[in-house]
């Protein structure tokens, strides 16, 4: 490709203006708006109905005393550190398997742990439920069978077990997301780095950590961003295999938040629930961005 | 090459996008305009009813509890009778949409109301009415029923008493229904050697030990929707302790507390009876469907419904089980304020009305109707011979095809007093922190003292 060629491609500023708008009008309206409504909702005791009062900053000095809101907060930080941990791991570890040339089936296998992640996260949570199920749950029953009957939990009853439980559903459906950014990162390393080191002796665990880790660093920074992004507000799978129960002990924020708004009736109060968990997760991601950074310039 | 591909590739970008964006617009003005004007008939409306006069069409949108499959008595007798309304006026459609599940339809029907964007006619409890009612979304229905004087005074005693607020009538019960009745296994019972129902609490108790004992779960208790505990075992396992004139303070607020002895009391004894284990231990991942599967393959003794389980029952339950099974309350409790002989029951729901209706005079009309129709005597007749308890009284039906089980609860429910059902009466916050906290509570999380705290801190910030 001839940079005059570029060149020619490239469209005038109008077009490119134009082309935009219509993305960007949704973005807008979908997403920047909603959130100043929001952050005006919850100046207010809004309830129901078109009446609501202005109450100044009440919602958020409740919200600061709020056990379940922590709670919550507490079980999504569990949750993103579980998929940040075992999820990224595991698909680590399956970039560097599908990079040997032992591997027999790639295609298959690829597909096969791709597939979970276009299922909605409705059916996810009810076949997850059947898994759990105390009497009929597949999980039991296969820990029946290998006679691991002490392994036997209520799966779904435990409050110390629930968020556990809850985790795992989200690290296998979506094992595929890092997966492909992974595996396009290690096809971009050119094959004569991987021939010099292999002259010079490196064999397969000094390859996966003195050359394919550092080469697909910056491809794991935005594996890492979506999934914190994503799993701070996890809902779909949580509503359906728990409800957030027993008690709260499943209670993550974007159900919370959906809960106290329409289950319960108080809308100001949900929003500033909302307006929360946008500054926590924004908080966050800010956070893994600085200490990225940090991680990268050493 | 490349430069041509990529300006067909953002051609037909930008042609999706913009047909996109036109079809969003035209659905949604022609949702809004809906109700105005049905140029377009819905999906499940045969096209010839609609008539050509486009004068006195109209759309008739009712949004109800039940899902399409329900084989309850009272869905089945309603969406028949609104067929038949359908029928006879051609000139409305009647869009009637399902909601199975009775958690995600309460969120529905409040977001709906959060937007003051009611149906026009819609199943809803009392709770849920008097918010609605306060916030002016919902129409009251005294007019209508007052033009109708032979239809209102044909409703029993204290049908309206669910669904009176301030004064006026928000909706038309289509039923009374009890939400607590112990549906039991006479065999498995007089297994563990109970040839009666326990009529006091230590043979209450004892039944469980003994139920334990022989292998199975005392009662099946499905509270994934955290409704069931609340509507179904505490409305009544509360009253027994502390009374009705509690409960009514309470919600007239002149001094009754959550943290009363007596209620605290009746939080103990429910979870006196988790830790003998009189539910099975997936009780709050299971809901209301599985937990009468545990009653039908016969693995629990017990389980408590309210009285629109009857017809679940008689159709799903395997013959033996069916015919061992009968009806029963809770005993009474030692040194309980309230009356033993009762349940908690009442009108609960009824069909209301959205605001919007109201503007509409030729509407309300047709709601008027459409109300009388389809909850007045006929209907009443059909699910009175079903063996239901109904809101409408009716005499002279045929008696012929009440199950025996009908029979047996219709017997029973003669005898009894009806005390209030909790969450048809309180306000949704409050019933959020109760059925949260009897999850909680029935997994010794949290001790019957701190959850009546925790609900009267609720309590006291509405």
């Amino acid at each position: 490709m001839q940079p005059n060629n570029a060149a020619s491609i490239k469209p005038r500023k109008a077009v490119l203006a134009a082309l935009l708008l219509p993305g960007v009008a949704i973005y807008v309206f979908i997403t920047i708006i909603p959130l100043f409504t929001a952050f005006g909702y919850s100046l207010t005791n809004w309830a129901i109905g078109p009446n609501r009062d202005f109450i100044g900053f009440d919602n958020y000095v409740r919200l600061m005393g709020d056990s379940v809101f922590w709670q919550a907060f507490r079980n999504n930080l569990v949750i993103v550190a579980g998929n940040l941990i075992v999820q990224m791991g595991i698909a680590f570890l399956l970039t560097v398997l599908f990079m040997s040339r032992a591997m027999r089936g790639k295609e298959f296998h690829r597909t096969v742990i791709f597939l979970p992640v276009v299922l909605s996260a409705v059916v996810v949570g009810f076949i997850w439920q059947m898994v759990y199920s105390n009497n009929f749950g597949m999980l039991n029953a296969v820990l029946r069978s290998l006679n691991m009957d002490s392994l036997i939990r209520l799966w779904l009853d435990d409050p110390k077990q629930v968020i556990y439980s809850v985790t795992l559903p989200l690290i296998w459906q979506y094992l595929g997301v890092p997966l492909m950014i992974f595996m396009s990162a290690v096809q971009g390393i050119s094959k004569e780095v991987y021939e010099v080191c292999e002259i010079d002796g490196a064999t397969g665990v000094k390859k996966a950590i003195y050359i394919t880790f550092p080469l697909i660093y910056s491809s794991m920074k935005v594996a890492v961003m979506l999934s914190i992004s994503s799993n701070m507000l996890v809902f779909s799978h949580i509503l359906v295999l728990t409800g957030g129960g027993p008690g709260t002990s499943s209670m993550v924020l974007a159900l919370y938040s959906y809960s106290t708004s329409f289950t319960r009736m108080q809308l100001g109060y949900g929003s500033a629930i909302a307006i929360g968990v946008f500054i926590l997760s924004f908080g966050l991601v800010l956070i893994f961005k600085k200490l990225a950074e940090v991680g990268q310039s050493e | 090459m490349k430069n041509k591909f990529l300006r067909i590739i953002s051609l037909c970008l930008c042609a999706m996008l913009a047909t996109a964006a036109f079809a969003a617009c035209q659905s949604q003005s022609s949702d809004t305009a809906a109700p105005a004007q049905p140029a377009a008939p819905a999906a499940d409306a045969p096209a010839a009813d609609v008539p050509q006069s486009a004068g006195d069409a109209m759309t008739l949108n009712v949004m109800t509890l039940w899902a399409r499959d329900n084989s309850e008595n009272i869905p089945t007798a309603l969406r028949a009778r609104i067929a038949q309304f359908q029928e006879e006026n051609p000139h409305v459609t009647v869009v009637e949409e399902g909601i199975g599940d009775q958690t995600a339809y309460y969120t529905r029907l409040t977001t709906l109301a959060a937007g003051n964007d009611l149906p026009d006619v819609f199943v809803s409890r009392g709770s849920e009415l008097s918010m609605f009612a306060q916030a002016g979304v919902v129409a009251p229905l005294d007019d209508i029923l007052n033009s109708r004087p032979a239809w209102r005074d044909g409703f029993v005693d204290g049908a309206f008493g669910d669904l009176t607020s301030n004064g006026s009538i928000y909706a038309i019960p289509y039923s009374m229904l009890s939400t607590h009745v112990i549906y039991y296994n006479s065999s498995l019972l007089s297994e563990a050697g109970f040839d009666s129902f326990p009529q006091t609490w230590p043979e209450f108790m004892d039944m469980i030990a003994k139920l334990n004992a022989n292998g199975v779960t005392p009662i099946a208790l499905g509270n994934r929707e955290q409704w069931v505990a609340n509507s179904c075992v505490l409305s009544t396992l509360g009253d027994r302790f502390t009374g009705s004139d509690w409960f009514r303070s309470i919600i007239s607020g002149d001094g009754a507390q959550w943290t009363d002895p007596e209620f605290v009391s009746a939080l103990a004894a429910l979870q006196e009876m988790s830790n003998a284990g009189a539910f099975n231990s997936d009780m709050n991942s299971i809901d209301n469907d599985q937990q009468k599967t545990l009653f039908y393959n016969g693995s629990a003794a017990m389980f408590m419904e309210g009285s629109w389980a009857i017809g679940a029952v008689v159709d799903d339950a395997p013959a033996d089980i069916l015919a061992a099974t009968k009806v029963a309350v809770l005993p009474a409790v030692n040194g309980g304020k309230g009356n033993p002989r009762s349940m908690s029951g009442g009108s609960g729901s009824g069909l209301a009305v959205g605001i919007g209706a109201l503007q509409d005079d030729a509407k309300m009309a047709v709601i008027a109707e459409f109300l009388e129709f389809v909850l007045g005597e006929g209907y009443s007749m059909e699910i009175a011979a079903k063996g239901e308890p109904t809101a409408f009284s009716v005499t002279g039906y045929d008696k012929s095809n009440v199950s025996e089980l009908a029979a047996l609860y219709a017997e029973m429910a003669s005898s009894l007093a009806f005390s209030p059902i909790y969450d048809s009466f309180l306000n949704p916050a409050v019933n959020g922190v109760i059925n949260e906290g009897l999850q909680e509570l029935l997994i010794n999380v949290i001790t019957p003292q701190d959850l009546a705290e925790r609900i009267q801190a609720e309590s006291n910030r509405n």
